[in-house]
């Protein structure tokens, strides 16, 4: 077990998460996500030909999609041969979030986002044999402008890596 | 509308949600794409060993992210620039959602913050010759563990039917950076 977080921890920081996800922003999405969290204002869920935006939770959507598709498919190489990186995704859990809007446009109705990610840093809990793994997401619209940068930290307990 | 004038080291922005409840799950779950069926059956969530469903994390995230919109003006009086959490505690249903965003400091436009988000969960009320007259969620399913009690998160108080017992415990806690336009 702790060979195989070793090896993690050496091959993965820095490692592009091969693939893409396409995200299209529909407007009953953007205003049922605005409703779960008691949204009223028009600017999130009114009429479809005013124009709706998302509100920042809406991140948690594509952040969700980002770590589902992109991370339990990706595979490594391992004493040459392949391996997932979560080999039991019931292992896998969601320890922390950080959402970064700096230079960030709104997501509006009919966007199209473009999200991509890479790893950051990977580190062992020796105490719980917890491995930890920060993945750097980036969430683009179709004009290419930066709509969020999500850091998703996943803690894999053991027997997930 | 919001200013920086108006704002000082130490001032605390304040949401209460108690409405946590299975079909707001469900709709979170379908809106997010987030299907786990932890978060939506209690039969596998019983079966993974949670007692009952638990709410997503980033479900506990939306309502730090729509403090601050809410604060803002919806974002017309400035901007929510960062959120940075850990999650520590589960969020079930039936916890009332307390969330709070204390200032820590400000630069020029920008205000930082430190989160914390708890949960209050009612465990039990007992009349005053501590009979159970009502029990909720986290009572019959025995949410409230041993170590929940050592650590001192449980705690009493009296309320209109008699004695409620209840657990406050952190579920989330970190920091947000929002930037306000004047």
């Amino acid at each position: 077990m702790k060979e195989n977080a070793e090896l993690l921890k050496r091959e993965l920081p820095g490692k592009k998460v091969p693939g893409k996800v396409r995200i299209r922003c529909r407007y009953k999405n953007l205003v049922d996500f605005a409703k779960v969290f008691g949204f009223t204002d028009q600017k999130y869920v009114g009429p479809e030909e005013d124009g709706v935006v998302a509100c920042k939770a809406f991140a948690n959507h594509f952040t969700i999609k980002a770590l589902y598709k992109l991370l339990l498919g990706m595979k490594i190489e391992q004493d040459g041969k392949k391996r997932s990186f979560i080999l039991n995704p019931g292992k896998l859990l969601h320890a922390g979030n950080k959402y970064n809007w700096k230079d960030c446009v709104d997501i509006k109705n009919g966007d199209t986002l473009k999200v991509t990610a890479e790893w950051g840093n990977v580190w062992l809990v020796e105490k719980n044999m917890i491995l930890f793994a920060e993945l750097l997401v980036t969430a683009k619209n179709q004009n290419g402008e930066l709509v969020c940068k999500p850091t998703v930290t996943a803690a894999v307990r053991p027997g997930g890596y | 509308m919001v200013e920086i004038a108006d704002i000082e080291i130490g001032q605390v922005i304040r949401d209460e949600f108690d409405d946590i409840t299975r079909d707001l799950l469900k709709d979170y779950a379908n809106a997010s794409g987030d299907t786990n069926p932890i978060h939506t059956r209690d039969d596998i969530a019983i079966k993974s060993g949670l007692k009952g469903v638990i709410a997503h994390g980033l479900f506990s995230l939306g309502f730090i992210t729509k403090l601050f919109e809410d604060f803002l003006d919806h974002e017309n009086d400035g901007k929510l620039i960062e959120i940075d959490v850990d999650m520590v505690g589960m969020v079930r249903c039936g916890d009332t959602l307390v969330t709070e965003g204390k200032v820590t400091k400000i630069g020029g436009n920008m205000v930082y913050l430190d989160i914390v988000q708890r949960t209050i969960t009612p465990i039990h009320i007992k009349d005053s010759n501590g009979n159970i007259i009502e029990q909720f969620e986290a009572g019959e399913r025995g949410y409230i563990s041993e170590k929940d009690r050592e650590r001192n998160l449980v705690h009493e108080k009296e309320v209109d039917k008699g004695i409620l017992t209840y657990r406050d415990r952190v579920a989330t806690k970190g920091s947000a950076i929002i930037q306000l336009n004047n």
